[in-house]
């Protein structure tokens, strides 16, 4: 998606806390962050209140937003990213001091969700390059939590992510110059 | 650490992914904004990231959204409610502002309150003074208006011919009391002092000052007349007939 001027605008009007805007923008960026959100957590009712919280916070924080640093998507990602992170860390300490068994019991009454599986690109990409990209981006795991987690070396890691990337950037640029083409042709 | 070098380790990807500690986030986001080739990279990095969050999407179900905005009109009513909050607030500093110039005011008006409570005693002091002063003339005022008072007017002879004294006898209390405002200014090595004449002797009845009004002296029995003298201050124990000034026949 590019940064374009109608984000700018309604950014602007969320500072003025302009509730549609803000409606504009959920609507626009809502499933891209539950997706991730999800994907990060692995449970629907929690991902929904993380998704809620998320929005709540951009609506508070939106002065914080500086467009020039960045895309908007990026910095509600981080936003999104760093309140499930310390939720489910939240859940982890609750784990440890809590009884395992009656826990395990609730855990297995929840549904299991299969959103792991990528689509798009990603999808298409070699399984430790689809891996390093969804551990990283979809799971919220650090660099060096990522490489130990998939049993490789850290440089090893870097060069996966790198290598993902490009093929990322080589397929998004190929579907870029197959679009200007259609519309050339029509 | 150049551009190539952020590339390979894999900053600008950390950067994106909120990863870096704040010394070099701070310096990742200085590289950016100097050097336009780097920002192209990470602006396609952005890109591709939020491109593969689209193609990853998860329609949340619309509660979610029901839920948000109606959360944010109870934040909007605690945010009137802080509203409240702060016309309390400064409802509260008002009061306290008020408070403070109220006791300040009672420490003026107390301060007020004891300075009229020292004029208070002062006048008090004086009205006692002036009673007794009151007291003391009047008590005078009836000695020498009294039926059985004689007044005696001494006045002077040649030595001090303007001289003029008036003495107030009462035989019946026994006492004198004199005038001796018209006797004229002495130097302060001499005062004036009055006699008794009882059978050829003269008997101190006292000092005469001529500041003072009346002066009360002592009555002397069978006096037959009364002498003034001029006598060295503090007075004398026999006369100075050389000095007598005036005297006058009872």
């Amino acid at each position: 998606m590019p940064h374009n001027n109608e984000d700018i605008s309604t950014i602007q009007r969320i500072r003025q806390k302009d509730k549609k805007a803000l409606q504009l923008l959920y609507d626009k960026y809502a499933p891209a962050l539950y997706g991730v959100i999800i994907r990060m957590c692995g449970n629907k009712e929690q991902a929904e209140d993380l998704l809620q919280e998320t929005f709540v916070k951009i609506w508070q924080k939106i002065e914080a937003y500086d467009p020039n640093k960045g895309k908007f998507y990026t910095w509600a990602y981080r936003i999104a990213k760093n309140l499930t992170l310390n939720t489910i860390r939240k859940k982890e300490i609750l784990i440890q001091n809590e009884d395992l068994s009656v826990y395990k019991e609730k855990e297995d009454t929840e549904p299991q969700l299969d959103v792991a599986a990528l689509n798009g690109a990603v999808s298409k990409l070699e399984p430790h390059h689809q891996e390093a990209i969804s551990l990283v981006y979809f799971k919220g795991y650090t660099h060096r939590e990522a490489n130990e987690q998939m049993g490789v070396p850290l440089g090893t890691f870097k060069s996966y992510i790198r290598q993902a990337l490009q093929l990322l950037r080589e397929s998004y640029t190929k579907d870029f110059i197959l679009i200007g083409i259609l519309i050339n042709l029509f | 650490m150049d551009r190539k070098k952020l590339l390979e380790e894999g900053f600008l990807e950390k950067y994106l992914l909120d990863e870096l500690t704040d010394k070099e986030r701070q310096y990742v986001a200085e590289a950016l904004a100097s050097d336009p080739g780097l920002r192209k990279s990470y602006d396609e990095l952005e890109a591709d990231f939020e491109r593969m969050a689209f193609e990853n999407a998860i329609t949340p179900s619309p509660q979610v959204k029901e839920r948000l905005f109606s959360s944010l009109e109870s934040t909007q009513t605690r945010t009137i409610s802080r509203t409240w909050l702060w016309a309390a607030a400064s409802l509260a500093a008002l009061f306290l502002l008020s408070s403070f110039w109220m006791y300040r005011q009672w420490k003026v008006s107390e301060r007020g309150f004891e300075q009229l409570q020292e004029q208070t005693t002062v006048l008090q002091d004086r009205l006692n003074a002036l009673e007794e002063n009151y007291l003391l003339t009047n008590q005078r005022l009836k000695t020498i208006n009294g039926p059985q008072t004689i007044p005696l007017i001494l006045h002077g002879n040649d030595l001090v011919p303007n001289a003029r004294a008036v003495a107030y006898v009462n035989h019946d209390n026994k006492m004198v009391v004199v005038n001796a405002q018209g006797l004229p200014q002495l130097p302060e090595d001499k005062t004036y002092q009055m006699w008794s004449d009882v059978e050829g002797e003269m008997i101190n009845m006292g000092l005469l000052k001529t500041d003072e009004e009346l002066i009360t002296l002592t009555y002397i029995e069978q006096a037959e007349s009364l002498n003034i003298t001029i006598e060295p201050a503090g007075g004398n124990d026999h006369p100075t007939v050389e000095k007598l000034i005036a005297y006058v026949t009872l």
